[in-house]
């Protein structure tokens, strides 16, 4: 009997042995969040691979709030998140012995679209925040056509979701009547067949395959407020200064300081052949200030 | 009877809940089944007193359905299955009362949860898990495998000591800057497996400090009065090291003391034990180690009644994390010298979708 439990338990360790050898050997960089990052992500991703022959990147989505939750628990080496962490986000890290690090990678001038038919031109943030918030259910009420609005959103683990709450409805809760879509691309589905549809996707997701603005779409102008002018988000300028009021930076985080795999890709990214792919996709390159900051928390 | 009697009403709320649910945006469904193929590598303690020593064996079967009705407010509804949650079935020919083996199913969560009572607080009403064993699961991480310290062992020895994983009640958890967490629990105090039998309570409580970044320290206890001149108490104290990255240690220690709990010559008698636990994730939802030491003492009163437990085994999920293997060794010994140890070969199948 002894024998035969000495075997067993030898056989136990034996597998453990090749498994644990085994995982090193292919270790995969695990990239997850953000479904306004993950197609940037994605090129980004393909990209480093195709230079560095011999790496490995999955690039998922999932929403911001699961890839930081992948990071508080160890499960993926980096974080897409198109908001900042939440406070119970920081503290539950804390608890789990994680310190997470930032990088911004680049920024996202949100845009906010209608139906190509809507006449409306621009809107201020405080009707923004009415028209999400379900108190302004008509356009006629912000100077448009007598039409019901049709609410188009995202579901609340984005980051989008959470980024609007925050900065449009001044913290208060989404009108019930919000339709929640799976991602940007559902939401610009949803508003080329609604002429009374507005919703909001990243300033990426506007442009076709030949990098025209999608049919069927147009952009409004925002305004800080009434008697601020109204910007649009793919005024580079304009967002890059902070006149256009809906702009974010596109974060990533790490579990602590990034080891050498997530540290190059990152430092690809951040770099000058990484910037240049984000504004081909149509987002904004980062500034020089948030590249200081992604250098020192490189190391 | 009484299972039968409580479950009742619970079905048809859950069900309103579940039609209420499904006309919602924010919902979501996950099923989690495991089942063992067990070897006894021998005969001798009370673990192994089925006559069999290899079989395959459905443990556990959870269909949960979440529902976020709004940024503060979302529901659970939990199903929960084994076997030993079988109702006496009547044999229509024979009149007879008979029993058999199928799992079936009992309702374990049934709760709304609101966020907007306290700042960073969560408010439970229903079915709710209890706060006893919730944070050391969380870390062990392998319920799979073997249940915690405090909740694993009363099938073994036979000796109730009133600690359930849901019950009927409220609770509320929070934190008060990242350094602390507390949690508070009023409930039935009978178990999601039974309906209240007493006028009594329970009343539980915990306080977790955080000193250091992945350095925590867990204090719990509950209280219930028994009747008219006894009560029952649990004591319990966790402490977790989660500073180096993939590497969780835990410990749990608890005593519980029941004034009904008496040897022959009157005295009370108190149950407790020790648990210390890691694990390792080699590569995050891939592989990873386990190992876990208990030291278990069913009646403080008698001498030799002791019982130890070292298990160890590896979490693989060779295809996808949905679907994992993870075979596990158990050595169990005792104290009472003519008892000789048990070994356990389980090779656990873990499916989640």
């Amino acid at each position: 009997m002894k024998k035969r439990i000495a075997a067993i338990t030898l056989g136990l360790a034996s597998v453990a042995l090749v498994l644990v050898a085994m995982p090193a050997q292919k270790k995969m960089l695990q990239v997850k969040g953000s479904d306004t990052m993950v197609n940037l992500v994605q090129i980004l991703a393909e990209e480093y691979m195709a230079k560095n022959p011999g790496t490995a990147l999955a690039v998922l989505g999932g929403g911001s709030g699961t890839g930081i939750t992948a990071i508080i628990n160890q499960t993926c080496d980096i974080a897409n998140h198109s908001r900042e962490w939440k406070q119970k986000e920081i503290d539950l890290a804390w608890e789990k012995g994680v310190k997470p690090r930032f990088f911004v990678i680049a920024v996202d001038g949100l845009s906010i679209i209608v139906h190509e038919s809507n006449p409306l031109e621009k809107l201020t943030m405080e009707e923004l925040g009415a028209i999400y918030r379900g108190e302004i259910k008509n356009w006629k009420m912000v100077g448009g056509p007598d039409k019901a609005v049709s609410l188009y959103g995202r579901q609340s683990n984005s980051g989008t979701y959470v980024f609007m709450q925050e900065h449009v409805l001044n913290n208060k809760n989404y009108s019930t009547d919000m339709k929640e879509m799976n991602g940007n691309a559902q939401i610009i589905e949803g508003i080329v067949q609604d002429e009374g549809g507005i919703g909001y996707v990243g300033v990426g997701y506007l442009y076709d395959k030949e990098g025209k603005i999608r049919k069927g779409l147009k952009i409004l102008n925002i305004a800080k407020d009434a008697k601020s002018q109204a910007y649009s988000p793919l005024d580079k300028a304009a967002v890059d200064s902070g006149n256009y009021p809906v702009a974010r930076p596109l974060y990533q985080a790490t579990k602590g300081r990034p080891d050498v795999a997530a540290a190059s890709f990152i430092a690809f990214e951040t770099g000058p052949e990484g910037q240049k792919i984000v504004e081909r996709e149509g987002f904004f390159t980062i500034g020089g200030k948030d590249k200081e900051q992604n250098d020192k928390n490189l190391i | 009877m009484a299972r039968k009697t409580s479950i009742r009403p619970l079905l048809i709320f859950g069900l309103v809940l579940l039609i209420a649910g499904m006309m919602s945006a924010q919902q979501t469904f996950n099923t989690t089944v495991y089942f063992d193929y067990t070897s006894y590598l021998s005969q001798y303690g009370p673990v192994t007193s089925v006559p069999k020593d290899n079989f395959f064996a459905f443990r556990r079967a959870y269909f949960t359905y979440e529902n976020k009705i709004s940024d503060n407010l979302k529901f659970r509804f939990r199903y929960d299955a084994d076997n030993t949650a079988n109702l006496t079935s009547v044999d229509i020919k024979t009149g007879s009362a008979k029993k058999d083996d199928k799992l079936r199913p009992f309702i374990k969560h049934l709760y709304f949860d609101y966020a907007g009572l306290l700042p960073n607080s969560s408010l439970k009403i229903g079915m709710t898990p209890t706060l006893t064993f919730e944070s050391a699961e969380a870390r062990w991480g392998y319920r799979s495998v073997a249940k915690t310290l405090v909740d694993g062992y009363k099938d073994i020895t036979g000796v109730e000591i009133d600690a359930s994983s849901a019950d009927i009640g409220a609770n509320l958890t929070g934190s008060l800057a990242k350094y602390v967490r507390y949690g508070v629990m009023f409930y039935n105090g009978a178990g999601y497996s039974h309906a209240e039998s007493d006028k009594y309570k329970k009343i539980a409580g915990n306080i977790q400090l955080i000193p250091a970044a992945g350095l925590s320290v867990v204090g719990y206890m509950d209280y219930e009065k028994q009747d008219k001149d006894n009560s029952a108490t649990t004591y319990k104290l966790d402490g977790y090291l989660e500073m180096v990255q993939n590497l969780t240690i835990g410990a749990e220690y608890f005593v519980y003391q029941n004034d009904k709990n008496l040897i022959a010559t009157k005295e009370r008698y108190d149950v407790s034990g020790l648990s210390i636990f890691g694990r390792y994730i080699f590569n995050p939802d891939v592989f990873s180690l386990f190992a876990r030491f208990d030291r278990y003492e069913p009646n403080n009163k008698v001498s030799g009644d002791e019982m130890s437990l070292v298990i160890a085994g590896l979490d693989w999920a060779p295809f996808h994390k949905s679907m994992k293997l993870q075979p596990n060794i158990g050595f169990m010994s005792y104290a009472d010298s003519a008892k000789k140890n048990d070994v356990v070969l389980n090779l656990t199948f873990f499916l989640s979708f």
